[in-house]
């Protein structure tokens, strides 16, 4: 099947829920990015270093769409830029491990340390990534370059040891729900500054926020208000939101059809067809997973692919975050497959 | 009912609802009345948070709940130990648990401490970001009878197998039960890599234990 429109208005036109010829395949970046080892060695645009280099993260950024074949160029490729920008100590990891949080600046919600909004937005390393992004927006104008956030709780779970954190949704509720705002408008600042400078989508993931770790109601009080401020704040800038839901998302599915975004991934074991109609008919994506992407064979890799897409999932993509090992051969099988159509 | 059956289920029921102060002041009436501190974390704390594991399997409980429960029950514990008779307490098993290297999520791991500690094991927490050698040499100095492994992230996968590898190079896998768990872990990885033990939550975890130890 010959491509009637440019990957950027096939992914613009699927999150704003209108018609296409086939579904894009992608790979937002941050939780979810493409830069695998396979990558990195063919290219010597390596990890860490493309973390707080801009010349380097914006060719990884576009050695990961090109080998890749998936069809956006997604920045960062890691989960910790806003918890650095706000005070956490991060370890960055190496060629094949992601970067992460060595340790949280706070020890519980009421010693927060509440910066002026602007502490992400104008913190070193978004420098880094405004200028990548800059960079590969006007380099390749017909890929769709997604800026990838980590979501408020998840984000507020990083700056504040976690197990302290979530005991404190439930016993120090009015200080948790004013670190949960502060995060918040931090990431707001953030999101503009990504659309601002040439990102096209906005894709958040939140993976400590799932049905599982917070239950209904605690995800009903502190992770959907939050998620869809955020959300509503960068549609008033006209950008589409992707939010991905780590986890089995059976118990809060209420919940997720009052999510505004545009899109909404989750995990391998979540019924993608399902969960479309259960939530009225939702753009969904995903959700291939990631252990058959890592271990499985190329061949299972595309009858995943055909699967999804003979069910009518509106946008193709990895399940959750891909390991760094996972071969290219098997994501060439996904996104090729895609691309051939059905 | 006896006073003293009745501040046992008090305090049970006081680790069930999430009432630290509750249970603090039951923990004291326990010791001002002289009754056997033993019994106390037995059939008061450690049951409540038993029923509480329960209520996290059948999802009425989740993550942060089970946590105030356990803050709840750890303070009663504080104010009991002292009073426990020390040869009460019989022989227990001790597990050395952590997150393998490259992983720093680890609230499940420590969801699985508490409810292993609950259950009347010695826990060793080694902690986050473990590399494998680390899981063998601290069983080793600790004389550990469990290595408990726990990852969120496929990538790290592959260091569950390697402690079991390092275990057989120094020829020393049979001293140890290994069990993993973890969001992407499953049974059939577990055989794959030859653990000998995988649940797929934390209460799960101590029925593992107690079916592994027998």
């Amino acid at each position: 099947m010959s491509d009637v429109f440019s990957p950027k208005e096939r992914l613009i036109r699927t999150l704003a829920g209108e018609k296409v010829e086939r579904p894009p395949v992608i790979c937002p970046g941050g939780m979810m990015n493409a830069a695998l080892v396979d990558v990195m060695t063919q290219t010597g645009h390596l990890l860490p270093a493309a973390h707080k280099d801009a010349a380097l993260m914006s060719a990884l950024s576009a050695d990961v769409a090109q080998l890749t074949g998936f069809e956006n160029i997604g920045i960062p490729f890691c989960m910790t830029v806003e918890a650095e920008a706000l005070g956490s100590e991060i370890n960055f990891g190496t060629l094949e491990c992601e970067p992460k949080i060595e340790r949280e600046v706070f020890p519980d919600v009421l010693a927060v340390d509440y910066l002026p909004i602007g502490a992400v937005a104008n913190a070193p390393r978004t420098g880094v990534l405004i200028d990548a992004i800059q960079t590969v927006s006007k380099q390749y104008e017909d890929i769709p370059v997604i800026g990838s956030l980590t979501g408020p709780v998840s984000t507020a779970a990083s700056i504040v040891d976690p197990m302290t954190f979530l005991k404190q949704l439930r016993k120090n509720r009015d200080d948790a729900h004013r670190v949960m705002a502060y995060v918040t408008e931090q990431l707001i600042d953030y999101a503009k500054i990504l659309a601002d400078n040439g990102a096209a989508v906005i894709s958040i993931a939140d993976p400590t926020a799932t049905g599982e770790i917070l239950g209904p109601k605690l995800f009903t009080e502190f992770a959907l208000p939050y998620l869809n401020h955020l959300i509503e704040e960068i549609h008033a800038i006209h950008v589409p939101v992707i939010v991905h839901i780590c986890g089995d998302v059976n118990m809060i599915k209420p919940q997720l059809a009052q999510l505004k975004s545009n899109a909404i991934s989750v995990d391998a074991m979540v019924n993608l067809q399902k969960l479309k109609q259960e939530l009225g008919g939702v753009t969904v994506m995903g959700n291939v997973s990631t252990y058959q992407l890592e271990f499985g064979e190329a061949d299972a890799v595309s009858k995943s692919a055909e699967r999804l897409m003979s069910r009518g999932i509106d946008i193709i993509a990895p399940a959750c975050g891909l390991s760094t090992s996972t071969p290219l051969a098997n994501i060439e099988a996904l996104t090729g497959t895609v691309k051939e159509g059905i | 009912m006896s006073r003293e059956v009745e501040l046992y289920e008090k305090l049970s029921e006081a680790v069930v609802e999430m009432e630290e102060d509750d249970v603090i002041e039951l923990a004291n009436e326990v010791v001002a009345e002289g009754y056997d501190a033993y019994q106390a974390v037995d059939k008061g704390l450690a049951q409540g948070m038993e029923r509480a594991g329960e209520l996290f399997e059948e999802q009425e409980y989740f993550v942060p709940e089970l946590i105030v429960c356990a803050d709840a029950m750890y303070a009663g514990l504080d104010i009991l130990k002292p009073h426990i008779k020390t040869d009460a307490e019989g022989t227990k098993y001790t597990v050395v648990i952590g997150v393998i290297e490259g992983d720093t999520h680890d609230i499940g791991k420590n969801l699985v401490k508490i409810m292993q500690e609950t259950g009347g094991f010695n826990v060793i927490d080694l902690g986050r970001d473990v590399l494998p050698s680390t899981f063998v040499d601290e069983a080793v100095k600790n004389d550990a009878d469990v290595i408990a492994i726990s990852t969120l992230m496929t990538t790290t996968m592959g260091g569950m197998g390697e402690v079991i590898d390092i275990l057989n190079e120094r020829g020393i896998r049979d001293q140890f039960k290994v069990i993993v768990g973890g969001g992407p872990i499953s049974q059939g990885f577990a055989d794959k890599i030859g653990a000998d033990g995988y649940s797929t939550n934390a209460a799960e975890s101590v029925r593992l234990l107690r079916s592994l130890l027998q």
